[in-house]
């Protein structure tokens, strides 16, 4: 496009219009987070003035350093990041070797099997809260980390599966043809040939699995009951329980709670998007 | 080769952790809570095998029905409201070039990356009737009058526009990626033959972006059908049973009004729909679709 091209454009009122209206509907989308930071900034009792905003008389930084302090924030913070990426790993890994046995080997049954994997799709995570809670406290798995990985890598890894199959099928079968005449196993393409080429789909797949796990808290309520592998949303949780009156300071755990996954997004904001696009598209 | 991808053993280790996972996590719990579903098993102590008794509780339990009725109406309201909303975002971010776009793009899908917990509990402030944000804002339009947002007949829609307002940013991105997919040749051939921007709208944009708009209701569908995580800090499902939905019904029985028995029914039947809805909307998409 040249610049007097570039220039209509510009000038375009039905340009600025738009730009307005999207402006109005980040407004829209923002607005309540921004309004959440105002006040965690604030003094309690700021809260009950007339405006919208407020400027807070002094920043109150106590806030934040209570809520950390006293909100367990960091342990529950490495037991998320923990949990999921632990989730992440496995989800891959079982994904990729499953869809290689679906998409590439040859048995009866693999359209059956595929079938079946990719059901899970269909269930209801909470459908199964209640007997997965007799089943664990059988297995004397409540209150540990497998209560909570067990069924994240479960039910991520119907959309995994499904994902990773149809990235595989477009890899052309000539580069594991010619390493299976160099002599190499399966195994061996799976790590040296396949995975280095799936790089794309690995994203998408971690980015799903993170955003499917990383903020859940039904399952962690219903199978923790000690503070051990608790994550983040028992900072809110518990929180608010605790300083139910003192409203800012809830309103601080609130904005630091969300800080890692915001952090995260906007530095990577990019993959998400095209991740995230990619994934529900196809899924 | 042949031989190689046809060794039984290797397909066997391949497939074992996949097809376990999905026995162990989905198919086993499944199985158990058709089991406890025939049982008036209170969650301690001894039960007794009630045959379909439970069943027969649940289709004359107007909760259930309202639980139900709850997801069509959410379901309806993502269908009529977001969605339109969302995908005239989508096309006019499009058509704006540059960095604005990227920025916009990034901004609205922020909300999604936040906690369900956080989003609850903030909207919950959003709501309070004292010094929440809806009822500052109303005072300083000079509505005087006391509105609480989360009581009986208001809460249902506060809870729709919490999840309109949360899940937008998502509905858009897929329909954007739709947008972005159909090819700027179509627009100039239309252009050029004087059609005008309603023309384009509905003869190519909308006819084109069918994959999309498919994939985005089926999920609006699914969505409205598993809501639990908002309503269960939001409204706890009420006032009175008001905002109840099929999961937070079920957690609410079985380990509040300890019918543990009576939940895993609810568990099965929630299952059911689940499964029935799906599979009924993809049927109705592909026959659309030739």
């Amino acid at each position: 496009m040249d610049k007097s091209a570039i220039a209509t454009i510009r000038n375009n009122p039905g340009r600025v219009l738009t730009i307005t209206v999207m402006t109005i509907i980040a407004g829209i989308q923002m607005f309540p987070l921004i309004w959440l930071i105002d006040f965690s900034l604030c003094n309690s009792n700021e809260l009950f003035t007339n405006g919208i905003l407020v400027w807070p008389k002094k920043i109150q930084w106590v806030n934040y350093v209570l809520a950390f302090t006293n909100g367990n924030f960091l342990h529950y913070l490495k037991n998320s990041l923990l949990i999921n990426t632990l989730a992440v790993v496995l989800v891959l890994v079982i994904s990729i070797m499953a869809a290689f046995a679906c998409s590439r080997m040859e048995w009866k049954l693999k359209h059956a099997a595929s079938i079946l994997m990719v059901m899970g799709m269909m269930i209801p995570v909470h459908a199964t809260l209640l007997p997965n809670y007799v089943i664990y406290d059988k297995l004397g798995i409540t209150d540990t980390i497998w209560a909570l990985l067990i069924p994240y890598v479960a039910f991520s890894l119907p959309q995994g599966f499904f994902l990773t199959t149809s990235f595989m099928s477009s890899i052309p079968k000539e580069l594991e043809e010619a390493a299976l005449i160099d002599g190499c196993g399966i195994y061996r393409i799976l790590t040296i040939i396949i995975f280095p080429l799936m790089k794309s789909s690995i994203v998408t797949v971690s980015i799903m699995t993170y955003l499917n796990n990383w903020n859940e808290f039904m399952l962690a309520i219903t199978y923790l009951s000690s503070k051990k592998w608790k994550t983040l949303p028992f900072a809110i949780l518990e929180f608010t329980g605790q300083y139910s009156s003192n409203y800012a300071v809830q309103f601080a755990v609130m904005a630091l709670s969300a800080a890692p996954a915001l952090i995260i997004y906007i530095i990577l904001n990019k993959h998400i998007t095209k991740g995230v696009a990619l994934g529900a598209v196809k899924g | 080769m042949h031989k190689l991808y046809s060794n039984k053993k290797v397909i066997f280790s391949l497939m074992a952790p996949g097809l376990f996972v999905f026995a162990a996590a989905i198919l086993a719990p499944i199985l158990l809570s058709v089991y406890y579903g025939f049982t008036d098993y209170s969650g301690i102590g001894k039960s007794s095998f009630i045959g379909l008794d439970n069943y027969k509780t649940l289709f004359q339990d107007s909760v259930f029905w309202t639980a139900l009725r709850n997801s069509l109406f959410l379901a309806i309201g993502f269908i009529c409201i977001q969605h339109p909303l969302a995908m005239l975002t989508a096309i006019k971010l499009d058509k704006l070039q540059g960095k604005a776009e990227g920025l916009f793009r990034c901004i609205f899908f922020i909300p999604n990356v936040i906690s369900v917990a956080v989003i609850a509990y903030l909207w919950k402030f959003i709501y309070n009737p004292n010094f929440g944000l809806v009822a500052k804002v109303l005072k300083n339009l000079g509505f005087t009058g006391q509105l609480n947002l989360l009581g009986s007949g208001n809460a249902i829609w506060s809870v729709l526009a919490v999840l309109i307002w949360h899940g937008f940013g998502w509905g858009m991105l897929i329909y954007y990626t739709g947008v972005k997919n159909i090819d700027p040749v179509m627009y100039e051939a239309a252009s050029i033959d004087g059609a005008n921007g309603r023309d384009i709208f509905f003869h190519i944009t909308l006819p084109l972006m069918k994959p999309v708009i498919q994939v985005n209701v089926t999920m609006a569908v699914i969505a409205a059908l598993k809501q639990m995580e908002t309503v269960y800090l939001l409204t706890a499902g009420g006032p009175g049973n008001e905002t109840q939905f099929m999961a937070s019904y079920l957690y609410k029985q079985a380990f509040q009004s300890y019918k543990y028995g009576y939940g895993n029914s609810i568990s099965v039947m929630f299952i059911v729909i689940c499964l029935i809805s799906t599979v009924a909307l993809n049927r109705i998409f592909a026959e659309r679709g030739e």
